[in-house]
């Protein structure tokens, strides 16, 4: 499984595995929604991911933004992986997941 | 399940715009071959194999990209001035195109794989040449852009890049372009979310992210835009040339726009970058379009379009039976629309027949190395266009004609030399328009044909008789009777008695004929008639007794009356003076063998053929009409006077009568009936003394 959503009390873990793209993007969205609506912080484990594609940064950023806008905290966990952090910087976006916790 | 239909979809796409590049790149390679030190054909054989590398490995064809990397790699070392272009390289390349082209294919239902120890052979010897190890990636042109400089000129483009929406559902990554941008400069990027609506709302399959982007280069503009051929339709691209050093992208100075500085190489070149003088106006540029479409959509349209025509007809036959103003109004309209969109739809159709003729520039190339022959092709008429279908079965007979030219007709260079000639053979590729025909000719400068030793090779066949008389024109016509050949050994390029066969059958198909001509010595010339279109043309409807046939528009000059007085004034002669002209004129209600009565004034149709003016003399003239050809099936296939049918506004059918092969008809008959005369002169000449060999009037 991909993506997966893990609710620890207040805190929704979202965690991203192997390459994460368009194929597991409806799932993503749906846990983002879900965890964004249940918790009050989210948490994105990037560690074990090998890739991500434009679909799933989108989805992120947009989880971020409104995770900001509705006072719930979004945090990439843990270093990317340095795949995913080389595509991230290909794509203009090298600090995308380093932004920290927003809120 | 959508989404695998999409990657398929842009899979042949990708397909089919590799393989145009694949014809570009084989005529690159060969022009290269001629001038090889020719630095912009360098350029364009690199850019080829980069895109089709670059774009392959996008869609999924990881072989053929790592394939097709080596071959980048060494017409990299060529632009660097490492390596020279040798026919060695050159012929590497051609084959390696052969295997790229089946690697292309893979996949498609009954296609053949790349024959694998084939490529593993062409690697080894790329590598041996440019002394690359296998693997190895040609160094990333961001290390050092400024060495692949042309003359030392360095641009700085600003590229704006926003996918389409449905580029990831069409398989397509976004970042590979822009890896592939990479590696022609320094590239400074930013990523642009403005657009990615809220987390509800948003598709999530779609992109909406764009980009902007400034890259340091030493490639001109287009070598930039090729890296987005694939995508190019589908997304907003504009590339210009960056205003100055405060040109990268401007800090949006919010949340939604990130800046990276990928490459900080390309801060640096902005300070040496020379664009004074270099800018050019790319707006015609952006403003070109074309549409890609399935020739089967094409067909579909033509044939509904052909549906229309015919509906039209009884449109018009109703509306003048019913004599309602109002509904002959419409009518009217119905049929100018009708014709406007049979013109438009048609010429959709029409192709220029230059990437027919350039696909043979490969085939003398090989066919002269594998016979030890010195052979120039040259081209007139590239942009002669006519039907594609008509284009789509010129291939086989010309590849043909030119084998055989080539194996037969064109001496050694030794020979050539003994004779005088020039060492250098030539063969000469040829089309333009004639009427509603083009004319596709097919020349050489080599032996001629030897017309003895085909009649008694016919002879020894079996063909003809042993007395028989042939005409020039007979004799050579019977090198297109199947199995015929006068080669006394079987090569791997002709001998058998097979390629004249399938170019006689071709052209039948197609309703067309062949003539040939040849001087003993100096070469042999065959040209090939064929019908611009087989679908819809422009016709006039005539009538014998109660039959109705149908005259190519095209090929009619006027039309004149025939009357009693005409006839016996001139003496019983198939002549008319057309105002002082002395024309020709076949009666068809007698080659037809019509026999009802025929009316006390007739018309003469005055067409105009290869052989000259001549007239089809009808009962009446019954006006124009959109004529959609219907092949008249394989039972007729052989009836060679008419070139199909047509159904007309009140169901029935008429013929459409082939002028040409008229012509050739009657100069045969009468060729025949009064054999030793010179019959064919006379008709051709339409006039002076030959007149008294036409048919006399019965």
């Amino acid at each position: 499984m991909p993506v997966s959503l893990e609710q620890e009390g207040a805190l929704s873990l979202i965690r991203l595995q192997g390459a994460i793209d368009i194929g597991c993007a409806e799932e993503l969205k749906g846990l983002l929604v879900q965890g964004l609506k249940t918790g009050s912080e989210v948490r994105v484990r990037l560690a074990e991911a090998t890739d991500l594609d434009v679909t799933a940064v989108e989805l992120l950023w947009a989880a971020r933004r409104e995770a900001k806008a509705s006072s719930v905290g979004f945090a990439f966990e843990g270093q990317a992986p340095e795949p995913v952090s080389a595509a991230l910087a290909e794509a203009g976006l090298e600090n995308f997941t380093a932004t920290g916790e927003t809120k | 399940m959508s989404n695998a239909v999409n990657a398929d979809q842009f899979k042949q796409s990708f397909r089919e715009e590799a393989r145009e590049i694949l014809v570009d790149l084989e005529a690159a390679l060969l022009e290269l071959n001629e001038n090889r030190g020719d630095i912009e054909l360098v350029g364009r054989v690199f850019r080829a194999l980069h895109t089709i590398k670059g774009s392959g490995a996008m869609f999924g064809f990881e072989d053929l990209a790592a394939f097709t990397h080596n071959l980048e790699n060494a017409f990299d070392e060529v632009r660097n001035g490492r390596l020279v272009v040798s026919s060695e390289l050159v012929d590497l390349t051609l084959s390696a195109l052969d295997q790229i082209r089946t690697m292309l294919e893979e996949g498609a239902a009954g296609a053949p794989a790349a024959d694998s120890a084939a490529c593993a052979a062409i690697l080894a010897q790329v590598r041996r040449l440019t002394g690359i190890p296998g693997g190895r990636q040609t160094e990333k042109k961001t290390a050092a852009p400024a060495a692949d400089a042309t003359e030392g000129k360095m641009f700085e483009w600003h590229i704006r890049f926003a996918p389409g929406p449905d580029m990831m559902r069409c398989g397509a990554n976004p970042l590979l372009l822009l890896r592939e941008l990479r590696e022609l400069g320094g590239l400074s990027v930013k990523a642009s979310m403005a657009a990615i609506p809220p987390l509800a709302e948003l598709d999530p399959e779609r992109c909406y992210i764009s980009w902007e982007m400034v890259l340091a280069t030493a490639v001109e503009r287009d070598a930039v835009r090729d890296v987005f051929i694939f995508v190019e339709d589908s997304c907003e691209l504009t590339i210009e040339p960056a205003p100055g050093p405060a040109s990268s992208p401007e800090q949006s100075g919010n949340e939604s726009a990130l800046e990276c500085e990928a490459d900080r190489t390309a801060r640096a070149l902005k300070e040496t970058r020379t664009l004074q003088g270099g800018r050019r106006s790319y707006d015609a540029l952006d403003n070109a379009s074309s549409l890609r479409v399935p020739a089967a959509k094409l067909d579909q349209f033509v044939n509904l379009v052909g549906e229309l025509v015919t509906v039209q007809a009884r449109l018009a036959e109703l509306s003048a039976r019913c004599g309602d103003p109002e509904i002959a109004s419409v009518a009217e309209e119905v049929e100018r629309l009708t014709s406007s969109l049979r013109e438009n739809s048609m010429n959709i159709r029409m192709m220029p027949i230059r990437a027919t003729f350039e696909k043979f520039r490969r085939l003398v190339h090989d066919l002269a190395r594998d016979l030890d022959k010195d052979v120039e092709l040259t081209m007139e008429g590239v942009d002669t266009e006519l039907d594609k279908t008509v284009i789509d079965q010129l291939g086989d007979p010309l590849m043909h004609l030119i084998r055989n030219s080539m194996d037969h007709g064109i001496e050694s260079s030794t020979v050539r030399t003994a004779r005088g000639k020039r060492t250098t053979a030539a063969i000469h590729l040829s089309a333009r328009h004639s009427g509603a025909s083009v004319l596709i000719g097919v020349s050489d400068d080599g032996n001629g044909i030897d017309a003895e030793a085909v009649r008694l090779r016919a002879i020894d066949k079996g063909l003809v008789a042993s007395g028989a008389q042939l005409t020039e024109a007979e004799t050579y016509a019977l090198i297109f009777q199947p199995g015929f050949s006068t080669a006394r050994t079987v090569t791997d390029v002709s001998g058998r008695g097979v390629g004249m066969d399938v170019v006689r059958q071709r052209v039948d198909s197609l309703r067309g004929s062949i003539d040939v001509t040849s001087k003993p010595g100096l070469g042999t010339s065959v040209t090939l008639r064929l019908p611009l279109t087989l679908a819809i043309i422009d016709g006039l409807l005539v009538s014998l007794g109660d039959a109705r046939f149908v005259l190519p528009l095209a090929n009619i000059l006027e039309c004149i009356e025939l009357t009693r007085a005409d006839i016996e004034s001139a003496n019983g002669k198939h002549m008319a003076n057309v105002r002082g002209e002395i024309v020709p004129y076949i009666r068809l209600r007698e080659h037809f063998s019509i026999r009802t009565p025929r009316p006390e004034i007739e018309q003469i149709m005055v067409v105009q053929t290869e052989g000259g003016r001549y007239g089809f003399v009808v009962d009446q003239v019954l006006g124009n009409c959109q004529t959609v050809i219907k092949n008249l099936g394989r039972f007729y296939r052989h009836v060679q006077l008419v070139s199909g049918a047509t159904i007309l506004g009140n169901g029935t059918v008429a013929l459409i009568l082939d002028p040409e092969r008229l012509v050739q008809d009657a100069v045969r008959a009468i060729s025949h009936s009064a054999r030793g005369r010179p019959a064919e002169a006379a008709l051709r000449a339409g006039g002076r003394e030959g007149k008294a060999a036409a048919q006399t009037d019965s």
